[in-house]
C-alpha cells in the first residue's frame, strides 16, 4: 500500500462535500424552502408540512442539504482485495465521500472462491471478500469506529466486518456503517427458494436487524433494499408498496421479538431507485416518506421523531439504461440524479453510462462522479428543500403514487407476505410487469432511444473494463492456505456453534461473528446455517459439509 | 425396423427423448418402436400425480425424487404443464423445482404440454411410460397439470395415484365432493403447516369412510406431507410401497394391469378416432358418403354406424 | 367448436422445444422470464430451468427434452467460458448438433470466438423480440 493511499483513508472524514452557494446562478438569494401563502391550511400541515416536520412529504430535515449535504456514493469492487483497494483510492481521488463496495456475486451468494463450479466468476463482477481477513485486507488503516463504510452486500457483510473490528479488539458498540440485511428481496430476485427459502431468508433479516441494534446501534441497516425489487419489476407505487410490506412483517417480528419501534425504525434507510420518469420519481420519493411517516406512528406508535423521518439511500436505475450509444445514458443518469436530489435523498449512487456494458470503466466512474459534482455546485439542486413542493403536477402524482401503492400493500397483505413470496404471486406481479413494459416497447406504445426508436446503425463495440487477474489467482490460493494453516479446532468449534444455535431457534449472528473471528469462511458459515434448516451444505450440491455437525 | 427400439433399450437417453418427441406427432416408425418397448417393459412401478394448481405437485415429485434414490432406485418423470389455448406456446417450468436432481444420471425428467388435443396427451404420456418402462427405470412418476376429466385419463396409466391437496383456497373441499375422489389411490394433504390442514385430513378420512368399500379391497391412506421440506415423505412412499405390494398380489395384478393397460387403449383409439373421423368431415375420407349426408341423402346416424361397423 | 383448420393429434406438426436457462452465479433472471412468455406466445414449447443450472444438468436436460434449441441468458462477464464448457459437454454426450443461442449482454469483441465455438445465435443488448422469435422457429424440426 502507498504512503498516498494511506493518506486518503485517513482524510476521508474531510471529505464531506458542502453547499458551496445558496444564492442562485444569477445571483439571487434563496431560502431554505419555500411554502403555501397560507401555513396554516389544514391540508397542507396533514398532508405535507414543511421540511423537517411531520408526514415528512417535503424532507426529512428543515434545511435539507443546507444542513448536511448528500452522500456522494460510487460503488467500487472487483477481484481481489488488493484490486479494489485501488479502485476506492482512484474513487476517493476523484473527490468521492464514502467506501462503498460491492462484493462478487460469490461472496454475495455465501460461496467460496474455491467453489469446483465457479471458479471463472471469482472477483468478476465485484471484490471477492470470503474471509473476515480479505476485508481486514481491504480496509487496513480503515478504523471502522469512523469511518463509514457501505457494503452493498446482503446478511453476511455484518457480521464478517463486525468480525474484523472485534479482531481489531474494538468493541461492538462503536461499530460504524452499513450493509443490506434484506434476504427476501435476495429470494425475490434470482436466488429463489433453493439459494435462500422465504422462511429462512426473513428469520436471517429479523436475526441481523435485531442483533445489530442491541449490540450496535451506530450500524446502519439498507432496509428494506427495494432497489432491486424494482429492478426486478414493479412500479413506483409498487415499490413503496412491497417495501412497506417487508417493513411491516419485519418490525412485527422484531416487536415480537421484545423491541420497540422506536429501537428500530431510527436505524433504518430505504435504498431505493432512481428511474427515468422525473417527476414520477420526485413524487415516489415525496409519497414514500409520508406513507413510511403515517405507518410508523399509526401501525407501530412510534414515538421518536427518528421513527418517522425516513432516510432514503438511491442508487439510479441500471435498467433503464441503455446498451446503444451508451453515451446517451449520461443524460439520463443526469435527470435520475436531480430527480433523487429535488426528492430529497441522503445518499445517492449515479450508475455509470458503461452499466449496461460491464463492470465501470474508471473513466465512466470518473464521469458519474463529476456528474453529480454538477448537480451540486452549478445545477443548483442542493439550494432548496422539496423545490417541486407545490407544483400542482407533483401534488397529484405524490398523491396518486401513494394511493396505489396503498391499494397494492392491501392486496399482498391480504394473502400475507411471506406466503405471496414463497406461492409466487409476487413473482409473477413482477414478470406481469416486465411483459407489459416489454409488449409496450414491441408495439412502440412505450419509446426508449436507442432501443425500439432512433437506433444508431453501425458503432464501434463500446470500451469494457479489463483487469489484470493475477492478484485474483494469487487470492484464491491464499484462500486455501488458509483452511489449512487456521487453527482447526477453534474452527470446527466456531461453526458448530452456529450451526446449533442455528438449529436451536436462536438467533446465529453472534456466534456467526466468532466463526469469522476463527477464520471461518462465508461458505463454511452460511452452509452450517443451511444445515441446521435442515438443507443441503452447498445449494448447488458439489461440496460436503466439511466437518461433522454431530458433536 | 426398431433401431430407436434398440437403442433406447441400451439406455440412449437422446434416443428416448426423440422417440417420445416423434411419438407425440404419431409417426407411424415410432409406433412400431414403441410396440418393441411395450414387450420389454411392465417392470417399473408408476405413480400418477394430481391435484389443483399451487397444491405443490412438482415440489412433491422432487421429494418423492430424493426419498426413492437414497433407495438407490432410479425415476424418470413426465411432467406436464398447460399449452396456451391461444398461441400453442407453453413455459414448462417443472425442472425449476426437481433441481437438484439434475446433475443425477439415475434421474430423467421429460417435460410435456397438453397440447390441446383430447386424448392426445394422455397417449403420448402412455407413450413415455412404455418408454421409461423398457429403459428400465425403477419407478415412473407422471406429474399433471391440475384436476378434470383429462387428467384423470392422464394418471390413469398409473398403479397407484396420489390426489394432492391444501387447505390453501376456500373451495377445494367443494371441489373434492365433485368426484376427484374416483381416481385416487392416495390422498395426501401438502403444506400441512397451513391452517385448517388437520380439519381438512379429518374431513377427507371421513368422506371415504362413507364410502362402499373398493372392488380391488385397497384402503385409501389420508396423508399430510410439507413437501418444500421434506416432512411425511418417508410415510409416503411407505405407503405407495403397499400400494405396489397390494397390487402386486396374484389374484390383484390383473386389476391394476387392466386399468392401465385400458386408459392406453381408450386413449390411443381417442385419437385414432377422432382423426378418422375428421379426415371424414374434412372430406378427405369417403368424401360420398360425407357429400351424402350434406345433401341430405343420407343422415349422420347412418354414416356414424357405417364409420365403426367393424369395431363392433 | 371444431374447425377444418384444426390440425389434428395425427398432423405432423409439433412446436418448436426451447431450452432456456442460465448458468453459473448469475441470477438477472427479469430477462429470461420475460423472453420465456413472449416465445410462449409466438407458439413455442419452452422447457424453463431458470438460474444456477450446472453445466452437466442444462446438457442433460437438453437430452432428455430433445430441445430443438438451447438458449442461454448471461448478464455476467463469465459467459464465454461457461458457454464453452456446455458446448464441450454437449458435445461428450452426443448432443453437439442441438443449437446453442446466447442472449443477454454478450460484447461484439466476444463474438467471433463465440461463433467459432459454434453458438448458432447471438442476441445481445438491442436485439429485438421480432428477431430472436424468429431464430427460434427457425431452428424447429427442419434440421
Amino acid at each position: 500500500m502507498t504512503d498516498q493511499s494511506t493518506n486518503i483513508f485517513g482524510n476521508l472524514e474531510e471529505l464531506e462535500v458542502k453547499l458551496s452557494r445558496t444564492r442562485s446562478w444569477g445571483g439571487i438569494e434563496t431560502e431554505n424552502s419555500y411554502g403555501p401563502a397560507d401555513p396554516a391550511d389544514p391540508d397542507y400541515a396533514e398532508k405535507l408540512g414543511d421540511p423537517g416536520s411531520f408526514p415528512f412529504t417535503r424532507g426529512a430535515y428543515p434545511k435539507m442539504y443546507r444542513s448536511r449535504m448528500w452522500t456522494l456514493r460510487n460503488i467500487v469492487g472487483y477481484g481481489a482485495p488488493e484490486d479494489t483497494r485501488e479502485g476506492l483510492e482512484k474513487v476517493l481521488s476523484s473527490g468521492g465521500n464514502g467506501i462503498n463496495i460491492v462484493v462478487d456475486p460469490l461472496t454475495t451468494q455465501s460461496i467460496d472462491p474455491d467453489h469446483p463450479a465457479f471458479g471463472p466468476e471469482v472477483g468478476l463482477e465485484g471484490c471477492s471478500l470470503p474471509t473476515s481477513n480479505d476485508i481486514d485486507r481491504l480496509l487496513h488503516g480503515v478504523d471502522l469506529s469512523r469511518i463509514d463504510t457501505a457494503w452493498h452486500w446482503a446478511a453476511m457483510a455484518y457480521p464478517m466486518v463486525a468480525a474484523v473490528h472485534v479482531k481489531r479488539g474494538q468493541p461492538l458498540a462503536t461499530l460504524q456503517g452499513s450493509n443490506m440485511p434484506d434476504m427476501l428481496q435476495e429470494t425475490l430476485s434470482g436466488w429463489g427458494e433453493r439459494l435462500v427459502p422465504t422462511m429462512l431468508g426473513h428469520k436471517m433479516t429479523v436475526d441481523e436487524i435485531e442483533f445489530s441494534v442491541r449490540n450496535s446501534p451506530r450500524w446502519a441497516l439498507g432496509m428494506p433494499q427495494a432497489y432491486d425489487l424494482r429492478e426486478r419489476g414493479l412500479t413506483s407505487a409498487g415499490e413503496i408498496a412491497l417495501g412497506m410490506a417487508f417493513i411491516n412483517k419485519t418490525m412485527e417480528d422484531l416487536i415480537a421479538r421484545g423491541l420497540s419501534v422506536d429501537e428500530v425504525a431510527p436505524s433504518l434507510a430505504w435504498v431505493s431507485t432512481s428511474d427515468i420518469d422525473f417527476f414520477e420519481e420526485v413524487a415516489k420519493f415525496r409519497a414514500l416518506r409520508r406513507f413510511w411517516a403515517m405507518t410508523m406512528k399509526d401501525r407501530f406508535g412510534a414515538q421518536d421523531v427518528r421513527s418517522m423521518r425516513l432516510r432514503v439511500a438511491c442508487h439510479t436505475s441500471g435498467k433503464s439504461l441503455v446498451y446503444k450509444q451508451p453515451l446517451n445514458n449520461l443524460t439520463r443518469t443526469a435527470i435520475q440524479g436531480f430527480a433523487a436530489l429535488c426528492g430529497g435523498v441522503q445518499s445517492l449512487e449515479v450508475c455509470t453510462f458503461d452499466e449496461p456494458v460491464c463492470v465501470p470503466t474508471h473513466e465512466a466512474r470518473d464521469l458519474a462522479i463529476r456528474q453529480q459534482q454538477i448537480l451540486a455546485n452549478e445545477v443548483g439542486a442542493a439550494r432548496v428543500a422539496d423545490p417541486l413542493g407545490g407544483s400542482w403536477y407533483v401534488e397529484a402524482l405524490t398523491d396518486a403514487v401513494e394511493a396505489d401503492a396503498k391499494a397494492m400493500l392491501e392486496r399482498i397483505e391480504q394473502i400475507g407476505l411471506l406466503t405471496a413470496i414463497s406461492d409466487g404471486t409476487i413473482e409473477k406481479m413482477m414478470d406481469d410487469h416486465n411483459l407489459k413494459m416489454q409488449r409496450e416497447l414491441d408495439d412502440g406504445e412505450r419509446i426508449m432511444v436507442g432501443v425500439n426508436r432512433f437506433v444508431p446503425e453501425e458503432e464501434p463495440a463500446p470500451t469494457r473494463f479489463t483487469f489484470d487477474r493475477t492478484n485474483t489467482e494469487k487470492h484464491v490460493r491464499r484462500f486455501m492456505e488458509l483452511k489449512q494453516t487456521r487453527d482447526q479446532n477453534r474452527w470446527r468449534d466456531a461453526l458448530r456453534s452456529v450451526h446449533d444455535v442455528a438449529k436451536s431457534g436462536g438467533n446465529p449472528i453472534g456466534a456467526m461473528i466468532d466463526a469469522f473471528v476463527a477464520d471461518a469462511s462465508v461458505g463454511e458459515v452460511w452452509g452450517s446455517v443451511r444445515v441446521a434448516h435442515g438443507l443441503a451444505y452447498d445449494p448447488y450440491n458439489a461440496l460436503e459439509a466439511p466437518l461433522d455437525y454431530a458433536n | 425396423m426398431g433401431a430407436m427400439a434398440d437403442r433406447v433399450l441400451t439406455g440412449d437417453r437422446r434416443a428416448a427423448g426423440r422417440l417420445i418427441s416423434e411419438a407425440e406427432r404419431r409417426e407411424p416408425q415410432a409406433l412400431q418402436d414403441l410396440g418393441i418397448l411395450y414387450q420389454h417393459g411392465g417392470h417399473a412401478r408408476t405413480i400418477g400425480i394430481t391435484g389443483p394448481p399451487g397444491a405443490g405437485k412438482s415440489t412433491l415429485v422432487d421429494a418423492l425424487i430424493t426419498c426413492f434414490r437414497k433407495q438407490a432406485l432410479t425415476v424418470a418423470v413426465a411432467a406436464v404443464d398447460p399449452s396456451s389455448p391461444i398461441s400453442q406456446g407453453a413455459v414448462l417450468g417443472d425442472r425449476v423445482r426437481m433441481m437438484r436432481h439434475a446433475d443425477d444420471d439415475g434421474v430423467l425428467v421429460r417435460s410435456m404440454a397438453t397440447r390441446g388435443a383430447l386424448g392426445g396427451l394422455s397417449t403420448a404420456v402412455g407413450d413415455a411410460i412404455t418408454i421409461f418402462d423398457a429403459m428400465g427405470f425403477d419407478i415412473i412418476i407422471v406429474e399433471t397439470v391440475g384436476v378434470g376429466q383429462s387428467e384423470t385419463d392422464v394418471v390413469g396409466h398409473c398403479e397407484a395415484v396420489i390426489l394432492l391437496q391444501t387447505a390453501l383456497g376456500g373451495d377445494d373441499i367443494q371441489a373434492i365432493k365433485a368426484g376427484v375422489l374416483e381416481i385416487a389411490d392416495l390422498i395426501v394433504v401438502n403444506k400441512k403447516s397451513a391452517p385448517g390442514s388437520d380439519r381438512m385430513a379429518r374431513f377427507l378420512r371421513e368422506s371415504l369412510h362413507d364410502r362402499p368399500a373398493r372392488p380391488d379391497g385397497w384402503t385409501i391412506p389420508v396423508l399430510m406431507t410439507e413437501a418444500s421440506e421434506d416432512i411425511g415423505i418417508d410415510a409416503l412412499v411407505d405407503a405407495l410401497m403397499q400400494r405396489f405390494d397390494h397390487n402386486g398380489a396374484e389374484d390383484r395384478v390383473s386389476v391394476t394391469r387392466r386399468r392401465q393397460v385400458a386408459a392406453h387403449l381408450m386413449a390411443l383409439a381417442d385419437v385414432e378416432i377422432r382423426s378418422l373421423t375428421q379426415r371424414l368431415v374434412s372430406g378427405r375420407a369417403a368424401p360420398e358418403a360425407w357429400q351424402a349426408v350434406l345433401e341430405r341423402r343420407s343422415d349422420p346416424w347412418t354414416l356414424s354406424a357405417q364409420l365403426f361397423e367393424q369395431l363392433r | 367448436m371444431q374447425t377444418e383448420t384444426q390440425e389434428t393429434p395425427a398432423g405432423n406438426s409439433q412446436p418448436v422445444r426451447c431450452l432456456l436457462g442460465m448458468l453459473g452465479t448469475d441470477v438477472h433472471s427479469k430477462g429470461i422470464r420475460t423472453i420465456a412468455q413472449l416465445l410462449r406466445d409466438a407458439g413455442i414449447e419452452v422447457i424453463y430451468l431458470g438460474e444456477h443450472n450446472s453445466v452437466k444438468g442444462m446438457a442433460r436436460a437438453a437430452v432428455d427434452e430433445d430441445a430443438d434449441l438451447v438458449g442461454l441468458s448471461f448478464s455476467s462477464a463469465a459467459y464465454v467460458t461457461y458457454t464453452r464448457q456446455l458446448i464441450e459437454e454437449m458435445n461428450r454426450i452426443g448432443a453437439g448438433d442441438i443449437p446453442v443461442m446466447l442472449g443477454g449482454i454478450i460484447h461484439p469483441d466476444d463474438h467471433a470466438e463465440l461463433r467459432t465455438m459454434g453458438v448458432r445465435g447471438i442476441f445481445g443488448a438491442g436485439s429485438t423480440t421480432d428477431e430472436i422469435v424468429a431464430f427460434v422457429q427457425s431452428m424447429g424440426r427442419s434440421r
